[in-house]
């Protein structure tokens, strides 16, 4: 699963932003459960959709629902390039 | 999955019947510049003071400033009154950043002296402290008919009759209201009631108003072209023209003028509809384990059917996204544009979650509304049960 383009959404007042990012395939249960390589995975896979979060590096987390081809991902503001990179790294 | 709407505090779908047809009607017609003398009759603003006049009980269709919606209609009122020498306000914390942010930015300016008064425990409107900001001096009062937050319908009569009393001019915002609850400015004592068309009147976006009583001398915000008196080098002074700059929203004025003949007869209905499905929203939302229902002491809708909560959990935004993506619930979360009664009421800095009913949504669309928010607070109940 590659990333392939990240799109601001919105800042929060915190000092986070909200991306959501794009990727070349959807997402499979198998990939969900990848993210827990990231940090700690909640999965709800009894929902109508399955949802799933991820809080990962740096506290960014990731949320969305499996069989879609996006996400949505919230970025700290504290060491943002780091946890991008590592983002990165993940799906590349 | 098939999607419910949830979302009418925001905008109000399906419109009203009519609607879309009106409006289409309106974009394929030969333009007829209304006011500017084609002669054809395709100038929808008439019909539109005329009906609202009719749902505002106010003898005077020509008071009726038609706009692009509540928030130009409360910037209008707002600046006008400013122009005019008022220098003190108060507004209460249940307002729309419509209200709030002309308010700040005039206070920023050192134009105007704010009070914004607080809510009381049950989410009234604190009184004493409305009677000590009226006492340190208003020139202005802005009072939200009802919250698009809580739901909870402000008592407009009271706080507008100790306005008065205290020498203060009364500005309504029937944002929430105009469609679903009386809005009567003579009987409630506003001087100008701003609206818009979009919500409970199930118009189209781009409409609105500003009542304005023939007492009051409000000078122009704008001023640009009106069709008629083109010699005069400024805006005429005669209503509503005085307010009215440019050329109008011709087909969405249409859209809203089917709105409204459909509101003087099966709309008259949709207050109470949107009654009974938010007083069901409560009641169940109410009874489930990890939901709080920021309620405000009104265990029953007051006629809006705007019902705010949290579920244990679940940041406001993120249940959003999770009733939206996996269930098909359309909804807000969040501020919802209103940040002052968050203080209040508990639920800053995230806000709460919010559904609003139509009178088009049936007891089936909160029935599975209810049933996801059970499932998820079930599911973050069970995973909070595994992690112990």
């Amino acid at each position: 699963m590659k990333l392939l383009r990240a799109v601001r959404v919105e800042d929060c007042f915190d000092g986070s932003s909200v991306y959501r990012y794009f990727f070349d395939s959807v997402w499979s249960r198998e990939e969900i459960r990848r993210l827990g390589e990231l940090g700690r995975l909640d999965y709800y896979p009894d929902f109508p959709r399955p949802f799933f979060r991820v809080v990962g590096p740096g506290g960014a987390q990731l949320r969305g629902v499996e069989g879609e081809r996006s996400c949505q991902v919230v970025l700290p503001r504290q060491d943002r390039q780091e946890v991008i990179e590592r983002l990165e790294r993940h799906f590349s | 999955m098939t999607s419910i709407y949830l979302n009418n505090a925001a905008s109000s779908w399906p419109k009203a019947p009519g609607v879309a047809e009106a409006v289409r009607r309106a974009v394929k017609a030969m333009p007829a510049e209304p006011g500017r003398g084609s002669g054809h009759d395709t100038d929808p603003r008439d019909e539109c003071r005329s009906l609202l006049a009719g749902l505002m009980g106010v003898p005077w269709p020509g008071q009726i400033v038609l706009t692009s919606g509540a928030t130009l209609a409360l910037n209008i009122a707002i600046l006008g009154c400013v122009q005019t020498g008022v220098r003190s306000v108060v507004a209460t914390a249940t307002e729309h950043n419509s209200v709030l942010r002309p308010l700040r930015h005039l206070e920023r300016q050192g134009a105007i002296r704010l009070s914004v008064v607080g809510l009381t425990g049950d989410g009234q409107v604190d009184l004493e402290q409305f009677a000590k900001a009226l006492a340190g001096g208003a020139d202005l009062v802005v009072v939200n008919h009802a919250s698009n937050v809580t739901g909870r319908v402000n008592d407009a009569a009271t706080l507008f009759r100790l306005a008065r009393g205290a020498g203060a001019l009364t500005l309504l915002d029937a944002s929430q209201t105009l469609g679903v609850l009386p809005v009567r400015p003579l009987e409630i004592g506003a001087q100008m009631v701003a609206f818009t068309g979009h919500k409970g009147l199930c118009g189209p976006e781009g409409t609105g108003g500003l009542y304005v009583s023939p007492e009051m001398d409000l000078p122009p915000v704008l001023s640009g072209g009106t069709g008629v008196r083109s010699d005069l080098p400024l805006q005429p002074d005669e209503m509503p023209m005085r307010l009215e700059a440019g050329t109008p929203n011709s087909p969405g004025l249409a859209g809203l003028a089917a709105a409204l003949r459909w509101a003087a007869s099966d709309g008259r209905l949709e207050g109470q509809r949107r009654r009974d499905l938010g007083s069901l929203l409560r009641r169940s939302l109410s009874q489930i384990r990890g939901v709080h229902v920021f309620d405000a002491g009104c265990p029953e809708d007051a006629g809006t059917g705007v019902v705010s909560f949290t579920i244990a959990g679940w940041p406001p935004d993120e249940a959003a996204l999770v009733l939206e993506e996996c269930f098909g619930i359309r909804c807000r979360a969040g501020l919802h544009c209103a940040p002052e009664i968050h203080r209040w009421i508990g639920s800053a800095p995230h806000g709460t979650i919010r559904f609003s009913v139509s009178g088009a949504n049936t007891e089936s669309d909160v029935e599975a509304a209810v049933s996801a928010v059970r499932a998820m607070a079930a599911a973050r109940a069970e995973q909070g049960e595994a992690a112990a």
